[in-house]
């Protein structure tokens, strides 16, 4: 095992932290070694949407998962008392228990921290909610509906499905940076020895609020999402979740757990600029954050997982932001948004664990639905089918409405 | 299979609070807070009137606000209320902070806020206006950034340049008090030297419905207060010479999940992890507990006073505020700290903070008064 030398920032007494289990619901794939096939495959998640009724709009694709209900992994809560969402969040975790080789006992007697990043929480309940008032009135609302509202209910309903109290459970509600969030959260609580383990990610379900505000915008694409491309018009709304089990190093090795990658660390920072529109500095200088706190310098990254929602502003801010950080020859830089869809509070914990898997099995995930770079994204973005690669370090990016940035920096257990 | 290794703990790292400050239905500021709450007074209760027919749901607002009455025109044309509330207490927290340690207001500063959902108003009239205008993306774009969750903590940084770690906790009730942990191990891990850290909740129409409609049977007429609470951390390690003394020192914070709606176990699981660190009971000199309504609050009311006594119970006055939602456990610190003002016994003493969410979580926070 060698040991890294950490650049400006002495760990040696703190635990290393790996993710030893993964819980993956997605538009590409059930589970980590079908979402691996599918980001391999360079699958698009892309569909109709069918979830709310889309009349009115002029175009309405999105990525809605499908495959295997998720009621399947939830066998102590009762579905009813659990929004989309909750439901995603919580069959996830408990994929990722299971896959990390645990029972529900094994966790019982250790101190757990949960953490579910969100951007809509259950808004497509809130959603449902309005549409059945203006039907009726507020006087019938549903109440199985209103009472699954409350965010927090994506990460205690994980804590109660397992049976666990030894835990904390809350839900980060940073919008589209969120899922970065819970697994910095995670790695922080391990480190500081006030969790043995961390179950973390993040799950939104597809909602009609959601898809109005960036169609509003003039930023949801007609056809595809094309990261990068000079064609790009825009996201496709998404949903799912994904949910990694992070243990400390020892506590893996101990007990011969598969490890998929190791968390070298996280930069957290906010632009105080603009509620929507990113900042390019903020952004470079949430990146350095992030490589000075796992240690890394920018030459060592093998990899970027991009935010690359495929708007105008995103991939250019966001491009600009990464050249400024590493300079004229970057890194080959992916979205894994062009297969996902922009899957909101799940975006950056299914790219995490999209990056833990190309780095165990040694691939680069394609940016799909690529024709031609901008000129002014000038990135090696490894256009529509993967490549081998024998990664070491990758970078994967989260940023958010409200500046909320989050990156978080992967590597190769080794 | 052998399972996680423990590593058992070594305790939590230690922040102190240097400042704090509220918006609450006794109106603007800690002063109006502290005068309110120890003088006793009533806050008004009000009943939305206007278009709707909840006869047993009563606002207790803070009296008069809006963001534009609050902050000025500028920039708050479309700000919605639990915002609104948070830019002002942020603000008055920053303008107070100039004495007790000076605020400097770098890169480092960071913000989190807790919430239970947002503005459920917003994000409500947001769909409705989508469900009932010609087309479905006839809606206001000015409006956007209200219905995402993060929209309150964005627009504090936006308003005052805070570029450190900003984030929001979802989590009821215990909002205030998860927002305490997560910001501690901010501070620990070196990503921020200064957080500011509270939580928020306004009233609403939209609020009002889904509260009527989440309660079990209960025949207490509902009463839902707003507001915002927010403190100044500092890591005590780093506290600077010059600093002045802090308020408080936050020991620890330790929460657990319960279930059926029975958070005994839970509260006296997270004491006793408050106990473990060296702190006797019989210590605690005050305890404020969480009021939540129903059977929880009741319950958990009962632990405390078994643990604790009912004189610690009684130390404090009861926040007449109604349910105030995720700003709760931040009022309740926020009695903890006005004591000092009042109660010269105070000094130097130990207070606990519990809240519990009928959703399931349980936390209690330890304070060492200055």
């Amino acid at each position: 095992m060698t040991s890294r030398h950490r650049a400006g920032n002495d760990r040696t007494d703190r635990s290393r932290v790996v993710v030893t289990g993964i819980g993956v619901f997605s538009s590409i794939g059930t589970g980590a070694e079908e979402f691996a096939a599918g980001l391999r495959a360079g699958r698009s998640g892309s569909r109709p949407i069918t979830i709310f009724d889309t009349t009115g709009f002029a175009y309405a694709n999105g990525c809605e998962v499908a495959g295997p209900d998720p009621g399947r992994w939830i066998r102590s809560l009762d579905i009813s008392q659990l929004g989309r969402a909750a439901q995603f969040s919580v069959a996830a975790a408990r994929m990722a228990v299971e896959d990390a080789g645990l029972a529900e006992q094994d966790l019982r007697a250790l101190r757990g921290q949960i953490s579910i990043g969100t951007t809509d929480g259950e808004s497509h309940d809130l959603d449902q909610i309005v549409a059945a008032e203006l039907a009726t009135s507020p006087e019938e609302i549903d109440r199985a509906r209103a009472r699954r509202v409350p965010a927090g209910r994506l990460s205690v309903a994980v804590a109660q499905e397992l049976g666990l109290s030894n835990v904390e459970a809350a839900t980060i509600a940073t919008a589209c940076s969120a899922g970065n969030y819970a697994i910095g959260s995670g790695f922080d609580a391990i480190q500081a020895d006030e969790a043995d383990f961390a179950l973390c990610g993040g799950a939104d379900a597809m909602c009609r609020k959601t898809f109005t505000l960036f169609y509003r915008l003039g930023t949801i694409a007609p056809d595809c999402c094309r990261p990068f491309d000079i064609g790009r018009k825009g996201i496709l709304t998404g949903e799912g979740a994904g949910v990694l089990l992070l243990e400390g190093l020892e506590s893996a090795q101990r007990r011969g757990a598969r490890i998929y990658a190791e968390v070298l660390g996280y930069g957290l920072n906010c632009d105080a600029y603009h509620q929507v529109a990113p900042s390019q500095d903020s952004v470079a200088r949430c990146m350095e954050l992030a490589l000075r706190n796992a240690g890394v310098r920018p030459t060592e990254v093998d990899l970027i997982s991009a935010h690359g929602t495929g708007t105008k502003a995103n991939d250019i801010t966001e491009t600009r932001a990464i050249r400024e950080v590493y300079g004229e020859n970057p890194p080959r830089t992916v979205s894994m948004k062009s297969m996902l869809g922009h899957t909101m509070g799940a975006a950056s914990a299914l790219a995490a664990i999209g990056c833990s898997l190309a780095l165990t099995h040694g691939f680069i995930p394609p940016t799909i639905n690529h024709e031609q770079t901008d000129p002014e994204c000038t990135i090696d973005c490894v256009p529509n089918a993967a490549v081998e690669a024998d990664l070491r370090i990758v970078q994967n990016n989260g940023l958010a409405f409200g500046g909320n940035n989050a990156v978080v920096i992967l590597g190769k257990y080794q | 299979m052998t399972s996680v290794v423990s590593r058992g703990g070594n305790g939590p790292h230690r922040a102190v609070i240097a400042g704090w400050d509220v918006v609450s239905p006794f109106g603007v500021g800690r002063k109006a807070f502290s005068t309110g709450l120890w003088g006793g007074y009533d806050p008004a209760l009000t009943q939305d009137t206007a278009g709707r027919q909840l006869p047993d749901v009563r606002d207790c607002l803070v009296p008069g606000f809006s963001p534009r009455e609050a902050l000025g025109a500028k920039g708050t044309r479309s700000m919605d209320r639990v915002t609104g509330l948070a830019v002002t207490a942020v603000g008055q927290l920053i303008e107070n902070s100039g004495g007790s340690g000076s605020l400097e207001l770098a890169e480092t500063t960071g913000l989190v806020l807790g919430t239970t959902t947002g503005s459920a108003q917003s994000i409500m009239d947001f769909t409705r206006s989508s469900l009932t205008a010609e087309r479905p993306f006839y809606v206001d774009p000015a409006v956007i950034p209200n219905v995402v969750m993060n929209c309150a903590a964005g627009q504090c940084a936006i308003w005052y340049r805070l570029k450190g770690p900003n984030a929001t906790i979802a989590a009821g009730r215990t909002a205030g008090l998860m927002a305490l942990r997560y910001q501690r191990r901010l501070l620990a891990s070196g990503r921020a030297t200064t957080m500011i850290c509270g939580a928020a909740e306004e009233c609403s129409t939209a609020r009002s419905w889904l509260e009527y409609h989440s309660r079990g049977p209960d025949p207490r007429p509902i009463v839902l207060g707003e507001g915002c609470g927010v403190l100044l951390m500092r890591s005590a390690v780093a506290d600077a010479p010059d600093a002045g003394e802090p308020l408080a020192e936050l020991l620890s914070v330790q929460t657990r999940v319960f279930y059926d709606d029975d958070p005994r176990e839970a509260v006296k699981a997270a004491v006793r992890a408050l106990t473990d660190a060296g702190t006797d009971p019989a210590d605690v000199w005050a305890v404020s507990a969480s009021q939540a309504p129903g059977l929880a609050g009741e319950r958990e009311r009962a632990v405390l006073a078994e643990l604790f006594g009912e004189a610690a119970l009684n130390r404090l006055p009861a926040l007449p505020f109604g349910d105030t939602g995720a700003a709760s456990a931040v009022f309740q610190v926020a009695s903890v700290l006005s004591a000092a003002g009042q109660l010269p016994t105070a000094a130097g003493r130990l207070a606990l903070v519990s809240s519990v969410d009928r959703d399931g979580t349980a936390a209690v926070a330890l304070l060492r008064l200055g």
